[in-house]
């Protein structure tokens, strides 16, 4: 009987040592190096960032770095599950629209308290960067690229419709949108990417606001400009609605596109102007990839002063890491200091990215860099490209609440450019939202 | 055999392991417990005490407790009765969409034709795939600039040039739909299916004799027959299409502006975006209040008819 009695018990242990078993933490060591860093990013460029891994592995044998990404678009959505659930995550990609959400929340920490050493970069980057990567006055982390948002268009649809020069402000745009429709070249001329999963769509909403005259969204103390009849706000919100209400010369897939989206259209023909970050102009005069390579050039943003939007994709290290003793932090900062900042010298990692996907960089003197000029050379005017990026502002209204602000902005938007409500209530509506989050932080 | 004789037969245990033997059910069943509690009742309390207590991720130290203020804040939110009525509007027109795919594949499923077998495989493969991955290929499907639909509709001159299904209010809502009906319609079809072949045909050649034609069969006998199944198939349906989630993540994101903004999205959009735990909560817990009243509407007149 004792035996049968152990015979029963026996499942019972073993399930309750399984799941124990199931339960205990991944090691924080891992077998090839004395320290394991997991690292998450979105999906762009995968097989280049496990290459970059490899030689960081090289050079750090200490140090084993564990991989995952999600998609840009839910990648927000992602870390947030991710910080809530304390899913280990150790040193990851993040974007000016979330930093301040991010270390508010403090699922992210400033790098310069423990590597003071990380501000010695901050000269050689653009004016936008370093207001981009601040928060509190501390700096959390370094860029994994920084870009403009540029305006592009299809020199043959330009050409056929017997247009000389690309529109230098929003009214022109719409006549030449209407021009070139007129003459059955294109159905819907422009197309954006303003569809409400793409976190890009408000910055390109901003660039276009920020080119117009008195282009701003916030005053100083963060108190709502884009309200005022007649602000920039209103006009490129006007404008919109125009062009896909009543001119019919913005796509309405525009209200669904993603980047990529937009890119397809503006490969396929379909569509004559866009506004994208930079670096996908590369895509667009890709040869593998349309037969229009080489037909697409930038233009400086429709507006009167012309400016755009600068942003900036950066690495930073989870708030788990300093929980996980100095020995992972060094590691994180390795990695931050590898993939961001210097090694033996130059900025080997952006410089890589810059040269194989022409991604934009923060540090301005890489504009001289001989290679990098060629490279950008092959798809772009690299002058014209400077010349925009020297318009560049950083996001206005950079808070803890700017995130929520602009996902219900996104919304709000398309109610407009729809004609489900007026320009003036859809931005009484954002200034409202912005009014209430900025009270409740307080 | 006396009762001497059977307590001298009987197996002679020790104190300690009679013990055991009265410990063993609690034990093995005790796993089981402690998985229900930690999957169920633990988050059910936790959602309560979320929606009770401020919290907002990004003001990580104030966790006040707000009795029934985000109750409130949601109700008299600004995209409460919107989503609200995005929610009616959709699940009334998803679960009537359903339940006549349903109804109407089961009729012909239910002819004895040849490779029927078959098709009630194929009917079925679309409930197998997964939600999120019958949303891509809906949205592929839709898609304004190379959606499939657009390419036949242009082929067969239907149309003129390709429409943006999803950039439009009404339509984007209607794909919505679609997409839901073909994820759930053959489940219902499964329901429907089994109970019509439960009917005795006796009954369809009386019915038949006495001069009923086909309408009038499917009126005085089928539908009668069908009733329970029906109303179990409409209670189901409803709970899945007001909590759907998956599709507007994949397919729409809520838009265009907030068409397809239903309630269940909006739970998530003030928990992973607006990152207000305390709203998200609250929200989560009037769905399952408003789901669980629906439901016993449905049970009770369920009971009517049964009796």
């Amino acid at each position: 009987m004792p035996n049968m009695m152990r015979t029963r018990w026996l499942p019972v242990l073993m399930l309750a040592l399984s799941l124990l078993a199931a339960g205990a933490p991944t090691p924080a060591r891992g077998q090839g190096g004395s320290v394991t860093l997991n690292l998450v990013s979105w999906s762009y460029g995968v097989e280049i960032v496990r290459d970059n891994i490899g030689k960081f592995q090289q050079r750090y044998p200490g140090v084993t770095v564990n991989y995952n990404d999600f998609s840009w678009a839910t990648y927000h959505d992602a870390m947030v599950a991710r910080f809530v659930s304390k899913t280990p995550t150790d040193v990851l990609y993040s974007s000016d629209h979330w930093l301040q959400e991010w270390a508010a929340a403090g699922w992210i920490v400033p790098v310069d308290e423990q590597f003071p050493q990380v501000r010695q970069y901050l000269t050689e980057y653009s004016p936008f960067v370093r207001e981009a990567l601040t928060y509190k006055g501390r700096i959390y982390g370094t860029p994994y690229y920084a870009d403009t948002f540029i305006f592009v268009y299809n020199t043959d649809h330009l050409q056929q419709a017997g247009l000389a020069t690309p529109p230098a402000t929003l009214e022109e745009l719409t006549r030449q949108a209407e021009t070139i429709k007129a003459k059955g070249i294109a159905e819907f001329p422009i197309v954006l990417g303003w569809g409400q999963q793409d976190p890009f769509s408000i910055e390109s909403f901003t660039s276009l606001v920020f080119a117009q005259r008195n282009g701003s969204l916030f005053d100083k103390d963060l108190t709502p400009t884009f309200k005022a009849p007649g602000s920039a706000a209103e006009k490129v919100v006007t404008w919109a609605a125009d062009a896909l209400g009543s001119r019919k010369v913005l796509s309405p897939t525009s209200l669904q596109a993603a980047n990529v989206d937009q890119i397809r259209a503006l490969q396929s023909g379909a569509a004559s102007f866009g506004i994208i970050p930079s670096y996908s102009l590369a895509v667009l005069n890709d040869p593998g990839q349309t037969q229009l390579a080489g037909k697409f050039k930038i233009g400086l943003m429709p507006g009167e002063s012309h400016a755009t939007v600068g942003f900036i994709r950066f690495y930073a290290i989870s708030s788990q890491v300093p929980r996980r003793g100095k020995e992972a932090m060094t590691a994180a900062w390795s990695f931050v200091d590898y993939f961001g900042g210097k090694t033996d010298g130059e900025y080997r990692v952006t410089k890589r990215w810059s040269l194989e996907k022409g991604l934009g960089f923060a540090q301005t003197a890489l504009f001289a860099d001989k290679d990098i000029r060629a490279a950008f050379g092959k798809w772009a005017d690299v002058d014209m490209l400077q010349k925009q990026a020297q318009l560049a502002r950083a996001k206005e209204g950079m808070t803890p609440y700017y995130g929520t602000w602009d996902v219900f902005s996104r919304a709000e938007l398309h109610k407009a450019y729809l004609g489900q409500q007026k320009p003036a209530e859809t931005l009484g509506n954002m200034a409202k939202k912005w009014e209430e989050l900025k009270a409740k932080a307080k | 055999m006396t009762r001497r004789a059977l307590a001298a037969t009987a197996p002679t245990a020790r104190p300690g392991s009679r013990a055991g033997e009265r410990c063993y059910p609690y034990a093995t069943v005790l796993p089981v417990m402690l998985v229900v509690a930690l999957f169920t009742v633990y988050p059910l309390i936790y959602c309560v005490h979320l929606s009770l207590h401020e919290n907002v991720l990004t003001r990580p130290l104030d966790h006040d407790f707000v009795g029934l203020q985000n109750f409130r804040e949601v109700i008299t939110g600004y995209y409460f009765w919107r989503s609200l009525c995005s929610t009616a509007l959709f699940a009334s027109m998803a679960v009537l969409a359903v339940t006549l795919y349903g109804l109407g594949t089961a009729l012909l499923l239910n002819q004895a034709v040849l490779g029927s077998a078959l098709l009630k495989v194929v009917v079925l493969l679309p409930w197998a795939i997964p939600a999120v991955i019958s949303g891509i290929i809906w949205r592929w499907i839709f898609d304004g600039d190379y959606g499939v639909l657009n390419g036949l509709l242009l082929v067969t001159g239907v149309v003129r040039r390709y429409v943006p299904w999803m950039s439009h209010t009404v339509t984007a809502r209607l794909c919505m739909v679609v997409a839901h009906v073909w994820k759930q319609g053959p489940l219902a079809a499964v329901f429907l299916l089994a109970a019509l072949q439960v009917i005795p045909p006796e009954l369809h050649d009386a019915a038949h004799i006495d001069g009923a034609g086909r309408w009038d069969g499917f009126r005085f006998v089928t539908l009668p027959y069908l009733k329970a199944t029906l109303a179990l198939v409409l209670i189901y349906e409803t709970i899945v299409a007001i909590a759907t989630f998956d599709l507007v993540y994949v397919m729409t994101g809520g838009g265009p502006a907030d068409a397809t903004a239903i309630i269940g999205w909006y739970a998530y959009t003030e928990i992973f975006r607006f990152l207000n735990l305390g709203h998200g909560a609250a929200l989560a817990i009037i769905l399952g209040v408003a789901l669980l009243g629906l439901v016993l509407v449905y049970l009770r007149a369920l009971g009517s008819e049964e009796t």
